[in-house]
């Protein structure tokens, strides 16, 4: 009986092996903290076709340098999804595969998201092509809402409602809070949700040729103090002046009841908790006007890759209707103009937000993004820090300003 | 070994010769581990250093620059003075701990392997580990002591203590302090077992007291153990990296950057592995002039005092 058996199972495992080395095994990594819409994509990939996806999904802080890091050993994955941000460097780094032909190639080419495709564009050759794309907007529990006696179907427009509203919510109980922050040092999170408040007022915290620092204005001041008061009064958990990252979508504990997070969000917290009902609205600017971070992935392949036909049919089957369809569903805002009212029919109808928030959104344009921004101990994340949590407001913004200006300088 | 005989009436230089081969092979297993394993990338990464040299593309010569850019760069000279800073404060704390553990499981009484085992049990697990363990314990909301102290009505609301610098400091000292002080008290125990019995007594009948016998004899025979001890303690904070980064990520607002973090920053998240060369062979040379300075401060060379 046991000799049956182990025959068996030799001969199931012959099977499995053979089937596997008949079909090619893509290595692909991600980030974390992006949702769920590309997981579920390369699910459905797998089952569906005979070419496989391996995913790997790498701390959102650190996959540049594990990246850069497995290209300089030479065990880099067969393509990543790379922030979009970085793509620059890395083409010009010479590290990643020329898709100009293929993608021109595409049908549909000319309908791909245009912000995605111009920062995958390095010296009129291209490199990135758009995977997912999301904006950050402004999200408020409804029942917490309705507990406090607030309209849950008004969307606040204005940070002195925010604000107001915090108050009222932060009434209901220990534990409940009016608003959410990843404070601790968490740039990439800042960018995403905090920029717009002076975005939204017309001011950047670069100049336009991304030589200048320019981050002390009236409205960043202005926006500083926003988050400031709301601290002081108690209106924030306390995790947040710690949090670096790892709790950025606090606002799933139901406990919260603002936050600016991403269209990525939207997807997970329809899909993962339906329990929360809440609404979304663009962020309002400090001084006015609303604004939002675009960003995303861009789908990038490791040079010399040997299984590069096998990459560009998963690539080809994210790009069909099918692919996009899961991907919106769990959150990723269509990449193809050209059927995204056929992707999003249907869908919760949040997503038309994040799809309204791109024409007020703005995406940082440097080579040197990880240094400035998202690098946990760069200018920027030390500054929301100390700007915001710390005691010396005006010290924290001298320090960043001259440290971005030195950063600047020093990589011209 | 035939003929060993005959071989007698060789002159003594070339036996000395031969036997001095011998010893080469024995010694050559190790030596080539060391090679390979140290001074060839000590030497490579003084190679570097003499490079602008980025994790991806092209590298270029550029002499000593790296060498002067690390003089007038503030942030690594904040770093070294926060090491330094740390250094102090957490081999002081070590050794305030561990000292009087060892004279305490010295003494032959009950369960006193029990005692051993608990005080050394932190030491086996990973300091990775132990920071993951102690972010859980510190969280604010989730965690254990805040909310602890909370519910003790030592404070009205459970304080986030990674938040603040003393907070995050204090934390980060005692963590590892619960981590480290072990092994220094297995180290200083030896010493203390090391000590004949014969002497204590001697001393006893002379009339010393505790305290002189401790002053006298106990740390003048434990010299060379205490430097062993100090040395490892100190190479350990100087070098230390996991829990800054596990724990704080560098700490509110950058002010808990180590060396050792700021050799990572430069190398793998600004790119400039030259540069971070630089800086780990100007650690080295610290490291190195350090280590002579307590070996001579504590004489551990010499046989008797």
């Amino acid at each position: 009986m046991i000799k049956r058996l182990l025959a068996a199972t030799s001969i199931a495992t012959l099977c499995l092996v053979s089937g596997a080395s008949a079909a090619e095994k893509v290595e692909m990594w991600v980030r974390t903290g992006v949702g769920d819409a590309f997981k579920k994509t390369v699910e459905a990939y797998n089952s569906s076709h005979e070419n496989q996806v391996a995913m790997t999904e790498v701390p959102f802080s650190e996959l540049v340098q594990k990246y850069a890091t497995a290209i300089a050993g030479g065990q880099a994955p067969d393509a990543l999804s790379m922030d979009l941000i970085y793509n620059p460097a890395f083409a010009a780094a010479g590290q990643l595969e020329d898709l100009t032909d293929w993608a021109k190639s595409l049908p549909y080419f000319n309908s791909l998201s245009p912000s995605h495709v111009k920062l995958g564009t390095y010296q009129d050759r291209i490199y990135g092509l758009p995977l997912s794309v999301e904006t950050s907007v402004f999200a408020w529990n409804k029942d917490l809402y309705k507990k406090a006696g607030l309209d849950p179907e008004k969307a606040p427009a204005s940070w002195d409602e925010i604000t107001a509203n915090a108050e009222k919510i932060r009434a209901l109980g220990d534990d409940t809070y009016g608003f959410y922050f990843s404070g601790g040092g968490c740039g990439g999170c800042m960018i995403f949700t905090f920029t717009p408040l002076v975005w939204g007022s017309g001011t950047d915290i670069l100049s336009a040729d991304g030589k200048t620092a320019t981050l002390d204005t009236p409205e960043m001041r202005k926006a500083v103090d926003i988050y400031r008061n709301m601290v002081k009064k108690d209106l924030v958990p306390a995790g947040a002046a710690s949090d670096n990252g790892a709790n950025f979508l606090s606002f799933t504990n139901g406990k919260i009841g603002q936050q600016s997070l991403g269209a990525f969000a939207i997807g997970s917290l329809v899909t993962e908790h339906p329990d929360i009902h809440f609404g979304v609205t663009l962020i309002p600017g400090a001084t006015g006007g609303t604004s939002s971070f675009a960003g995303g992935d861009n789908f990038v392949i490791t040079k010399g890759t040997p299984k590069m036909d096998a990459v560009k049919e998963f690539l080809e089957y994210i790009y069909s209707e099918d692919g996009q369809k899961i991907m919106a569903k769990y959150g990723s805002l269509p990449t193809r103009g050209d059927i995204a009212g056929k992707v999003l029919e249907g869908l919760d109808p949040r997503l038309q937000v994040g799809i309204q928030a791109i024409s007020v959104a703005k995406t940082p344009y440097t080579l040197q993004f990880n240094d400035l921004i998202n690098s946990a101990n760069g200018p920027w994340a030390t500054f929301t820090n100390a700007a915001i949590l710390g005691e010396d407001v005006d010290g924290a913004f001298s320090n960043a300003q001259s440290e971005m200006q030195s950063i600047i300088d020093s990589g011209q | 070994m035939t003929g060993t005989g005959s071989k007698a009436l060789l002159p003594q230089r070339k036996r000395r010769r031969r036997s001095g081969w011998r010893g080469l092979v024995y010694i050559a297993p190790a030596m080539a581990l060391v090679i390979l394993f140290f001074i060839m990338p000590v030497i490579f990464t003084g190679w570097m250093s003499l490079h602008n040299w980025p994790l991806m593309g092209g590298t270029r010569w550029i002499g000593l620059k790296n060498y002067v850019r690390m003089f007038h760069d503030a942030r690594f000279l904040s770093a070294l003075q926060f090491t330094a800073y740390y250094t102090v404060i957490a081999t002081v704390a070590i050794f305030a701990v561990a000292f009087p553990l060892a004279i305490f499981v010295e003494k032959q009484r009950r369960f006193v392997s029990a005692y051993r085992t608990i005080i050394f049990l932190p030491v086996v697990v990973g300091l990775a580990t132990a920071s993951l363990l102690w972010v859980w314990l510190a969280n604010v909301d989730s965690g254990f002591i805040g909310p602890a102290l909370k519910a003790l009505g030592l404070a009205d609301k459970s304080p986030n203590l990674l938040a603040t610098f003393d907070g995050a400091f204090l934390t980060i000292v005692i963590m590892v302090v619960w981590k480290i002080a072990g092994f220094t008290m297995i180290i200083l125990l030896t010493g203390l077992q090391a000590i004949p019995s014969e002497l204590t007594e001697a001393a006893r009948i002379d009339g010393a007291g505790r305290w002189q016998r401790f002053r006298h004899l106990t740390l003048p025979l434990m010299r060379k153990t205490i430097a062993l001890a100090l040395i490892i303690s100190v190479t350990g904070s100087i070098l230390a990296f996991d829990q800054f980064y596990i724990m704080t990520s560098g700490g509110p607002q950058n002010r808990m950057i180590s060396v050792v973090y700021y050799i990572f920053n430069q190398s793998f998240v600004s790119f400039n592995l030259g540069y971070g060369a630089a800086l780990s062979i100007a650690l080295l040379a610290i490291l190195v002039a350090i280590s002579i300075v307590q070996l001579w401060l504590l004489r551990a060379g010499e046989e008797r005092p």
